[in-house]
Parts: structure tokens; sequence; C-alpha cells
């Protein structure tokens, strides 16, 4: 909850035209600042966030420091990619920028993306850093894009000369299939100077995804619940199967790895669909509600247990699939919902949480006399141990309690 | 020296330690490890051990809020003899100035440290310029050696403060 000003720069010179970072490098960046400015207003009301591009025509501040959300989403619209990045007066404007911040009480913060080749060398950056650490101005670093020329080492000699007690930090973002805006919610960039961040980051990600009506695929479960039950319980069908699937050829290889790893490994191949604006909003929100029904899983374990209804739900579970195969474009829909989802989910910080869960899960499973071994389901589930199967398998518990509740 | 040092409190004047608002006390430009309060306040700024020391470069800017106006006469700067002060600017009432604004305005007074100030000399100030203190900005500039760090034992400020006269 510390009270911050911070000024983001925003590299948007010629190398962010690039693609190696979906979609483009220019696109995860904005996403990426996007989210840490939800991080930053939700962690303290009265923080302020500033933009300003580097590249272009010159160093332009698009808005000064303030704690109006909406105002800096929509000045990141409509944003031109041309030009050099010029890194030291971008930081020299966003330090005057800060000066002139209203609350005087705030502390000073400059986050930079340095996606570009810096021309620059050593002596100036540490030159610039030394001036920030005088003027009690900290500095986040987010090292992505090019790669060369000893960048990283600039940015690091950087970092050196700014860093008073640990306040500024450096993250270097190789090019990958995770997003950009995911990586960085994990590191001391979102969270800040270790409080508790993980809160705001996940309430960032779900505020960022939130274009929705929160709910999920769109549906409001309140006018049409039997097509919102149906789109789930559908979903989880298809993701059941895909995931024994893909977990059966992955399992030898890496048996020890964390899930994550394995089954973001194993979606790349299944993975056919890119990723659109909308699926990752529906990801990022079924994702938020595995953990709530990890809470709901243990009802659903003690129903179980109680009543032979597995063989009920094995039926039951037919019932839906016949219903959504009748409809193919629902289908597709889903299909695509399930890989991007699988993909995504590894990849979400709360992928240790799942993991623990899943222990659990697979322990209270094995244990239970009223669960039917032959459900193709529950085979399926119990067969890999690791990945999303786990948190599948918390929803398709919740979906045999949703249908005992029908 | 340091007898003489500690019975030259003012006639008259008052150590001004007890009016500091410490609650808005900021100290630009020093070391974690070695900050202000081991100057500034009583029992820290006695202890030898501690002291006051810049971080990136010799300078240091002080800003020093009161709780109530007041008359300042004269201060005592004691540093070690080659890492101690040397050019000393005061300013009244200007908050949160910054290293790039010292030079905008001219000081309420520019001292330069002698040996025997940095032993515990008092320095007087220009009295009429220190009448209606608020807040009281000490911009270090420079230190006796030329050093990259400048270091600052003890920091007293002697006055008097207005509360008989003011109702």
């Amino acid at each position: 909850m510390v009270l911050e000003a911070t000024m983001i720069c925003i590299d948007n010179s010629e190398w962010m035209r690039n693609g190696d970072y979906s979609p483009t490098r220019f696109q995860a960046q904005a996403d990426a600042v996007n989210l840490i400015c939800g991080a930053k207003t939700q962690s303290n009301p009265e923080n302020t966030v500033g933009v300003l591009t580097m590249a272009g025509k010159g160093v332009r501040v698009l808005v000064t420091p303030t704690s109006d959300l909406g105002k800096i989403l929509a000045c990141m619209h409509g944003l031109e990619i041309g030009g050099e990045m010029n890194l030291t007066a971008g930081i020299q404007v966003a330090q005057l920028a800060l000066k002139h911040r209203q609350n005087k009480k705030q502390q000073q913060r400059i986050i930079v993306f340095a996606g570009s080749p810096i021309k620059y060398d050593k002596k100036t950056l540490e030159a610039i850093g030394r001036k920030l650490k005088k003027n009690s101005v900290s500095l986040d670093i987010v090292d992505f894009g090019e790669s060369d020329d000893g960048k990283p080492e600039k940015l690091e000699a950087l970092l050196a000369a700014v860093n008073n007690n640990d306040s500024s930090h450096i993250v270097h973002v190789p090019p990958g299939p995770n997003a950009l805006s995911d990586v960085l919610i994990s590191t001391p960039v979102f969270t800040g100077d270790g409080d508790g961040g993980s809160g705001f980051a996940a309430a960032a990600a779900a505020a960022a995804a939130g274009g929705l009506s929160g709910f999920d695929f769109g549906v409001d479960p309140n006018i049409d619940p039997e097509l919102a039950l149906a789109l789930r319980v559908s979903m989880e069908e298809e993701r059941a199967r895909q995931e024994a699937a893909a977990k059966k050829a992955a399992e030898d290889a890496a048996k020890q790895e964390k899930g994550g790893e394995q089954a973001s490994s194993s979606h790349d191949a299944t993975m056919a669909e890119p990723n659109s604006s909308s699926v990752p909003a529906v990801d990022d929100k079924r994702h938020n509600l595995t953990d709530d029904e990890a809470a709901l899983l243990e009802q659903a374990l003690a129903m179980s247990m109680d009543d032979p209804k597995s063989t009920n739900v094995a039926v039951a579970d037919t019932d839906m699939s016949e219903a959504t195969a009748d409809d193919h474009e629902l289908a597709l829909a889903l299909q695509m919902s399930v890989q991007d989802n699988a993909k995504d989910s590894p990849t979400q910080s709360e992928m240790s949480k799942v993991l623990e869960d899943q222990s659990f899960v697979s322990s209270i499973l094995n244990s239970l006399p009223g669960v039917d071994p032959n459900d193709p389901s529950v085979k399926d589930l119990l067969a890999s141990l690791q990945g999303q199967s786990e948190s599948q398998q918390k929803q398709n518990e919740d979906k045999q309690e949703n249908e005992e509740d029908k | 020296m340091d007898s003489a040092a500690a019975s030259a409190i003012p006639r008259g004047q008052v150590d001004l330690v007890d009016f500091v608002d410490w609650s808005g006390v900021e100290c630009l430009n020093q070391s974690t490890s070695h900050s202000l309060t081991n100057a500034l306040k009583q029992g820290y700024r006695d202890d030898v051990g501690l002291h006051l020391e810049s971080d990136a470069d010799e300078q240091l800017l002080i800003y020093i809020p009161f709780t109530q106006v007041i008359k300042l006469h004269s201060v005592v700067i004691k540093g070690p003899e080659e890492e101690g002060p040397k050019t000393v600017k005061l300013f009244t009432n200007k908050e949160h100035m910054g290293f790039s604004n010292v030079s905008d305005f001219p000081s309420s007074d520019s001292i330069a440290l002698s040996p025997d100030n940095l032993k515990g000399k008092p320095v007087n100030l220009k009295y009429v310029k220190f009448q209606n203190v608020r807040s009281l900005t000490i911009f270090i500039e420079d230190n006796q050696g030329g050093n990259d760090v400048s270091k600052v034992q003890k920091i007293v400020l002697y006055g008097t403060t207005d509360w008989p006269t003011k109702l």
C-alpha cells in the first residue's frame, strides 16, 4: 500500500513491430501497461500513474500522473509505432513529470519498457541512475525485445546505479509463448516491495480481462441457466478428454517437472487457434472460478461418497455432450476456449496453488468408495495427476454436484 | 575543544530540536545506513559512532519543518575534518526543494564552515532573515576535502520561538 506516483515509459519504436511476443511486441507492451496501471491504482487509491512514449518524433507525455484509470487506458489507443527510442531523454522527462506531481508525499517511481537496442554507453546510463537515486526516484526496468550489444549488462549497470535498498528492479523477459503481462505479474514490478502483491495482480488480471460482464462465456446464468450450465459442462468434458490425451503423451518425458511446463509444452502441439482478446478473458474467469470451486469440492466429494450417483452422472455427461454436439458452432467455440484455456492455465501464476490442491484432490478421490472407477472422465483424470487435469477434476466434481442439484 | 562548544549555547536562545516536526523531516541523497536522525535527534547526534552520510555524491538536501514558527539565531554543524561540510546554504519556508532548484532562488544565508565550526563552534546567522521560519532547508553543497561523500556528525539549531508573543 505504498503511496506512489509512477511514470511509465513506453517504447514505441520501429522494433516494436516484431511479432516474437504475441501478437506484436507493442501490443504485449500495451497489455502490460494496462495491467500495471490497474494494479497500482488498486493497491492504493491515491496512487497516480502517468504514461509517456520515448520514440516517435520525440519524448511525449501522454498523460501526467493521475489516478483516473480511464484516462490512462484511453491514451493508450491510437499510439503509432515509429522512430527510435531515446532512453535518457525519456527517463529525464519522466523524472521531471514526477517532480511536479501534485501530492508531494508520494514516492517517485519510473517504469521503463526497454524493447529496442540501447545506443547509450554504460557511463551515461550510470550517471542517469545516480541522478535518480539522488532525487530518491526508484526505477523498474522491463528488458524485452531486442537483446544485443550488451543490453542486459547496460541495464543492470543502470539498475545498480539507481538501486537504493532494493526499491528498484529489473525483469528480463525472453520471447516466448507466455504473454509479457503474465510474466510480469509474478515479478516485483507488480508486487511492489513485498506487500502482498498477488492479490493486486489477480485483481488486476481480473480487471483487465473483465471486459465481459463477469460471467462465464458471457452468458448470464440468471437469464439462461440451462445454457450456461450446458456450456460449462461441455467445456469441462472436452478439456478432460484433451488433457488426458496430451498428458499421456507427455507424462513419461517429464514426470518430475512442474505441471505447468509440462502442460504448456504438450499444448503447444495442440494449440491450433490464436489467442483472441475475448478468450483470455473467459480463461481468466474460469481460473478464478477454479479457486472458488476448491471450496465446493469438499461438498461435491462428500456427496459423491454418499450416493452411487456417478453412474447417473456418466449418463448425464453423455446427454450434455450430445446436446452440444448438435450445435456445431457452439462446440467449435468451446473447442477454442478449451484449447486456449488449457494453454493459459499453466501459465497463470496461481499454478502452484492449483498443484497443491491437485495432490489433495487426487488423494481424496482415490479413497472415495462412491466414485465409479469405470467412469471415463474420472479414469482419465486419475491417470494424470499434474497440470490442468486436476482443475478439471474439480470442475467435474462441481458438475456432478450441479447434476445432483438439478 | 568540546567544553567550549558545549557551553556555547547563545544567551537567550534555546535548542530548537524540541520544535522539529519529525513527521515531515526529509533528507535527499542520504545513505540508508547513515541517515539524518543520526545527526539531528537528541541522543543520536551526540553518539560519535553515528553520523549522516551522503550517498550518490557529496551534496545533501535536508528539509526540517517545525511545529511552530521560530526565529533562528545560529547553527552548529559538526563533522569530520575531511568529509565535513564546507559550503552550506540555508533556505526558509520553501517546501520540497530538489537539487535542481537550489539555484533557482537566493538562499536566506550562505555559510562557509571552517574547521573550528566543524568542531562545534556555532555559526551566527543573519538573524533578520530568519524571523519567521516555518521550515528550514539546509543544502550542503560540498565538503572540506572535496570528497565524494560528505559526513555530518551533528546539527544543532539555536533560536527562539514566538510563543510568548503569539496568542
